[in-house]
């Protein structure tokens, strides 16, 4: 069953053309990784799929309800709660800075989604427990190194129990030593069973992780399928010149 | 003259020049907040009368402000002979209004450098707008107005002087007549000691408040 299923979806920066009609469904329990050049709509994309842009045409179901339809967007309430079913984790984190790690948690539940303060504040202790930082709930996010602040935006993520995650370039802003620690959480909430979209450019982490790896260009899904269709037995030539500029990349980066 | 008797004569101006100071702090500050989210509106007949206070505020004298206020109201047609004021009550509403227009534009500044990431990561969790506004945003632009709103406020002691003009009394207008009555230039000395006294209490009050708001 498809958790979130989009049709045709196109988006326009005025005349930058960003996405020209982009299918993709995403079903219950499944990883999906989309690679591609920077450019290719891949953050675009992501962002459309939570509404933080708008898409000029196609449709965007979650679930079994729609977002969007032929371009026509549900009432604010209704896309409220249609959002409230994803979490994202951004590239730069959007901690709060003047709140704490556990304020950062639990303020959503208790505003949002009414939690009682016991109920959140569990909650908060199971999450932080699951990212590895509960020695550090008391600490304002300056306070943090780059991997635990991302550890901290995948548990404020979590405390509104999404059944979708989206990642958008997770790892990105972070210093190589430090992306590790998040991959691995990212790799085990995959491996409970937790939806994923994750824009990223960790080729590794997509071959190992990925049930399925979306590869975009220019706009479209120029390719799709299992890691190993992906990684190893492709001859897509965008797709080759691609995986081969990440690769040099790598390698002129020490400590990866 | 002694000092200490010059400081006694002083201090009856004190009150009222506190009393404007704390006053149109109280008032433009909550008034400025207002009219700087007014000013960022997408809505036109919001934003553009906001716009166009903001720019006659700030581009004429407080002090003709002031005498506009207090002598010019009354005069004009059929409206005037309800805008009578008492000129201390004058005196308090054009300083506040004078103010939240400095504060309306030191506040835009800090709402304008709140990321913007802030906003999506409120969206995505689903907070309302009022929420986001004042869990989110506001706090994040306190610090960043402080150092500004600490100006301001040292400024605004400053020009409570001016309400002299409009012949309310006040530490400088006393200073004044003691010069002209003892024929020595001792309470100016004082005057400016009293002045001096407050801004320092304020300079603390802003650099602990910058601490406590060091995130």
């Amino acid at each position: 069953m498809n958790i979130i299923h989009a049709v045709g979806v196109k988006k326009d920066f005025g005349a930058l053309e960003v996405l020209k009609g982009v299918d993709l469904s995403v079903s219950q329990g499944e990883v999906v990784v989309i690679i591609g050049p920077s450019g290719s709509g891949k953050s675009t994309l992501l962002r459309c799929l939570i509404e933080l842009e708008r898409i000029d045409e196609g449709s965007i179901y979650v679930g079994d309800r729609a977002l969007v339809e032929n371009g026509v967007y549900a009432k604010e309430k209704d896309l409220r709660e249609i959002r409230q079913r994803m979490g994202m984790v951004f590239q730069h984190f959007n901690l709060f800075p003047h709140m704490t790690v556990w304020k950062n948690l639990i303020l959503a539940p208790l505003s949002v989604l009414k939690m009682d303060k016991k109920e959140a504040e569990d909650r908060a202790f199971e999450v932080l427990r699951q990212v590895g930082l509960l020695d550090k709930r008391d600490e304002l996010p300056k306070n943090l190194s780059g991997g635990q602040k991302q550890r901290v935006a995948i548990a404020r993520a979590l405390m509104m129990r999404p059944d979708i995650l989206l990642f958008d370039e997770p790892t990105s802003a972070l210093d190589p030593e430090l992306t590790g620690e998040v991959l691995t959480v990212m790799q085990d909430l995959a491996r409970n069973d937790s939806t994923m979209v994750i824009v990223t450019h960790e080729m590794e982490f997509a071959k190992n992780v990925a049930d399925r790896v979306i590869f975009m260009n220019e706009g479209v899904i120029a390719l799709e399928g299992t890691p190993k269709e992906i990684f190893e037995n492709s001859n897509h030539s965008r797709l080759l010149s691609f995986l081969a500029r990440k690769d040099t990349s790598a390698e002129a980066m020490p400590s990866t | 003259m002694k000092i200490a008797n010059i400081s006694k004569i002083l201090l009856m101006g004190i009150g009222n020049t506190v009393t404007v100071f704390a006053v149109t702090l109280f008032f433009s500050i909550p008034l400025g907040l207002l009219l700087s989210f007014m000013s960022m509106s997408k809505i036109k007949v919001i934003k553009a009368p906001v716009r166009v206070f903001v720019f006659i505020m700030r581009g004429t004298p407080l002090m003709l402000q002031l005498f506009f206020v207090c002598f010019g109201l009354p005069f004009l047609p059929y409206v005037g002979q309800y805008l009578v004021m008492d000129r201390f009550v004058a005196a308090c509403v054009t300083f506040a209004l004078n103010y939240a227009a400095y504060f309306c534009e030191i506040f835009r500044g800090g709402l304008l450098s709140v990321d913007a990431g802030q906003y999506e990561a409120a969206k995505v969790l689903g907070l309302t707008k009022w929420h986001v506004r004042t869990k989110i945003v506001i706090p994040q632009m306190i610090k960043i107005v402080l150092p500004a709103v600490s100006n301001e406020s040292i400024t605004l002691v400053k020009d409570t002087a001016l309400i002299t003009t409009i012949g309310v009394t006040e530490t400088l207008h006393y200073a004044k007549s003691l010069v002209n009555s003892t024929a020595s230039v001792l309470p100016y000395g004082v005057a400016a000691a009293f002045y001096l006294g407050m801004t320092f209490v304020l300079t603390k009050l802003f650099a602990y408040l910058e601490r406590k708001y060091a995130f």
